[in-house]
């Protein structure tokens, strides 16, 4: 019989597969700004450092002109390479895509445009390599207008009240993780925005590290209503995403026996008076009633679908994470 | 970095597994690392650990003397999460005992979590979970495991002399329980008695998520038809630290009790459960329409009269179709249940 052997394919070690210390993922959306500008900051730093690392720039299909200068510093050898999605993917997909590609122990997840100094990426890798599972950078001393300042105050209040996140800056996107931390964290849509708090939530030790704001962060940034709309939005799915993915019985539950009861309640007060001789059919608060308690079995009907889905994947996943080992001697 | 650059240890850190002695069992990637294997212990004893310093070293007195006629026991602490000293105390009370082993969880994640993490890590054929605030008394172990060797799945503990706040305590537990065995058709005096005793087997045979710890025997007959008994065991008052308990909960239990009951019956056939639903919104649906075309058969209809009458069959209507479609994508979700594996059911 004759049997299959698998042998290793003999590759030529090439450059570009010497691990590295530190990989810098450039997620190129929104508003990318000069990129070469931005690799010659961060490279000059992590040199300086002497920290070994290489660049990937994840890009969407339509960013091909602002990818052109890198490209070009690519052919001439530098340590940078490309990855372009084929089709419209969002800012967590390319971060996913890219990492999976990665050879550092350590990330360093940077955007597209300029946000802290440079030499602030240097402490973020330190602390990092000092045992936090995140380090993400909060702009501090800050030196935006008002304006911008007053959008950041805003949505970390809502943050705050609804998700119950103590930090202080999860829009700023400059942060350095170890890779095996950032592959187990569960990231998808706009939730990338909020790594830091997604990634506390899976046990992982985060820290905020103070820098500078970078002197090109601080022009005006007016958006669209949409834009505040969608965070409004990404900001309540991550509120139910934390609090009840394990148990969408309980959100949906208390939203349909409050609808549900109170409209019971309506319900057989009417019927009370019906009883009691009056006529009720020329009531529009029969109405009201029948269309709570319509809404409170909707919800409730949504609420055990969603424990059915929960039921169905428990049994191949786990709620907890046991923490790392070389804090445990056991 | 730590110098530990190994594939190896870079591996078992992704996975958060490095406790050679550990059988993680499903969910993430699964280290193996049988050559170094040490005896199985025949028994395991699991104790979640949350902000219990003062309780956790004479808990592992009270466990070792209790177990020292026993052959092969083994006491796997879950530290969920503590911020106070739990942990390096029960290091220090453990002292080198390698039958006391310390699982640490990344976070607080609540009892539910931090039992199931004691079950997967435990790795006897027989496992008895106990409360780590010394409420329990670790000389009842014996009794269970005696017990569940008469042929049971599971035994549980009941307390027989409660020594808790009546008002806050012992009513809404009573109304619980009652609920709880009506609900589930377990027949089980005290769900919140921490101490019981499992085998292997049916613990392999379910996952416990949200709080579902409270449900164990519940779950366990709805997932696997345990053979399932109880005996009385003694209760001592919490000593230290404070109840981690509220009277919040009923809300909670209340909607667990309603999950328990879609697992129990309709979790291989969703769609009945929503046809029923929706059999009775029709039936208010038809009612109404009924009243409807009286009053305009029979009365003049005044203009409210004959609006709101069909408005209303009209929503009861589309309530009954909802439930319909809902029923539906409930077989969706099931799907790939029923690709799954059936070997795990069968003893």
């Amino acid at each position: 019989m004759e049997q299959m052997v698998v042998t290793p394919e003999m590759k030529p070690v090439t450059r570009e597969e010497r691990r590295v210390a530190v990989s810098v993922i450039v997620r190129v959306t929104e508003r990318p700004e000069d990129l070469e500008a931005l690799y010659h900051e961060y490279a000059g730093v992590l040199e300086d450092a002497g920290l070994s690392f290489e660049f990937i720039f994840a890009a969407p299909p339509w960013a091909d002109s602002a990818l052109a200068p890198v490209s070009l510093l690519a052919e001439r050898g530098s340590d940078i390479r490309i990855m372009r999605a084929g089709q419209p993917m969002g800012e967590a997909f390319l971060l996913r895509a890219a990492a999976a590609q990665c050879q550092g122990a350590i990330v360093l997840s940077v955007p597209a445009y300029f946000r802290v100094v440079p030499s602030a990426v240097v402490d973020l890798v330190r602390q990092v390599e000092r045992g936090a599972d995140v380090a993400a950078a909060i702009r501090s001393p800050r030196r935006d207008g008002w304006v911008n300042r007053v959008q950041s105050r805003a949505f970390h209040f809502l943050l705050s009240h609804l998700v119950g996140s103590a930090f202080s800056d999860v829009a700023c996107g400059v942060y350095a993780i170890r890779r095996e931390a950032l592959a187990s964290i569960p990231l998808y849509g706009e939730f990338f925005r909020f790594l830091p708090l997604l990634a506390q939530r899976e046990g992982y030790r985060v820290q905020e590290v103070a820098a500078a704001q970078h002197s090109l962060d601080r022009r005006v940034r007016v958006h669209g209503l949409g834009v505040y709309l969608r965070r409004l939005i990404d900001i309540l799915g991550l509120f139910f995403l934390l609090r009840f993915t394990d148990k969408p019985l309980r959100f949906f539950g208390l939203v349909g026996s409050v609808l549900a009861v109170s409209g019971g309640g309506i319900l057989f007060v009417l019927l009370v008076q019906r009883i009691g001789g009056q006529g009720i059919a020329n009531r529009p608060l029969l109405l009201l009633a029948s269309l709570l308690v319509v809404l409170g079995v909707q919800a409730i009907g949504l609420g055990l679908i969603g424990e059915i889905i929960v039921h169905v994947n428990a049994t191949t996943r786990r709620t907890y994470r046991v923490a790392r080992s070389e804090e445990d001697s056991a | 970095m730590r110098g530990r650059n190994s594939l190896l240890s870079i591996c078992l850190e992704s996975v958060g597994y490095l406790d050679l002695g550990s059988r993680p069992r499903c969910g993430t990637a699964v280290a193996e690392l049988s050559p170094s294997m040490e005896r199985q212990p025949s028994l395991s004893v699991v104790v979640p650990v949350f902000n219990e310093e003062q309780s956790v070293a004479p808990l592992v007195a009270a466990v070792t003397a209790a177990l020292a006629e026993d052959g092969s026991w083994e006491l796997v602490l879950v530290d969920d999460g503590s911020v106070d000293r739990s942990v390096e105390i029960a290091r220090q009370a453990a002292a080198g005992d390698s039958r006391v082993r310390i699982v640490r969880l990344a976070r607080n994640y609540g009892q539910t979590a931090a039992m199931q993490a004691g079950f997967d890590h435990a790795r006897g054929t027989i496992v008895v979970s106990m409360d780590g605030d010394l409420q329990n008394d670790p000389r009842d172990i014996p009794r269970l495991v005696a017990e569940l060797e008469k042929g049971y799945d599971l035994v549980a503990g009941y307390r027989e002399r409660r020594q808790d706040k009546l008002v806050s305590r012992k009513i809404p537990s009573w109304v619980a329980n009652r609920l709880i065995r009506w609900i589930t058709g377990v027949s089980i005096r005290d769900n919140g008695c921490s101490l019981k005793a499992y085998r292997r087997d049916i613990l392999d045979r379910m996952a416990l998520y949200s709080d579902l710890h409270r449900f164990i025997p519940a779950v366990a007959a709805a997932t696997s038809g345990a053979r399932i008994t109880e005996i009385p065991v003694r209760h001592h008052a919490r000593q230290y630290g404070v109840s981690k308990y509220g009277l919040s909960r009923i809300a909670k239990v209340l909607a667990d009790l309603l999950t328990i009951m879609m697992i129990r019956s309709f979790r291989e056939r969703p769609l009945r459960l929503f046809a029923a639903g929706a059999a009775g919104a029709v039936a208010l649906a038809v009612a109404f329409a009924a009243a409807a075309i009286i009053a305009f058969v029979f009365f003049r209809p005044e203009k409210g009269l004959a609006v709101i009458l069909p408005a209303a069959s009209l929503l009861w209507l589309e309530l009954g179709s909802y439930l319909i479609m809902l029923g539906l994508i409930g077989e969706v979700a099931l799907r790939e249940w029923g690709r799954g594996s059936t070997a795990d059911y069968f003893r």
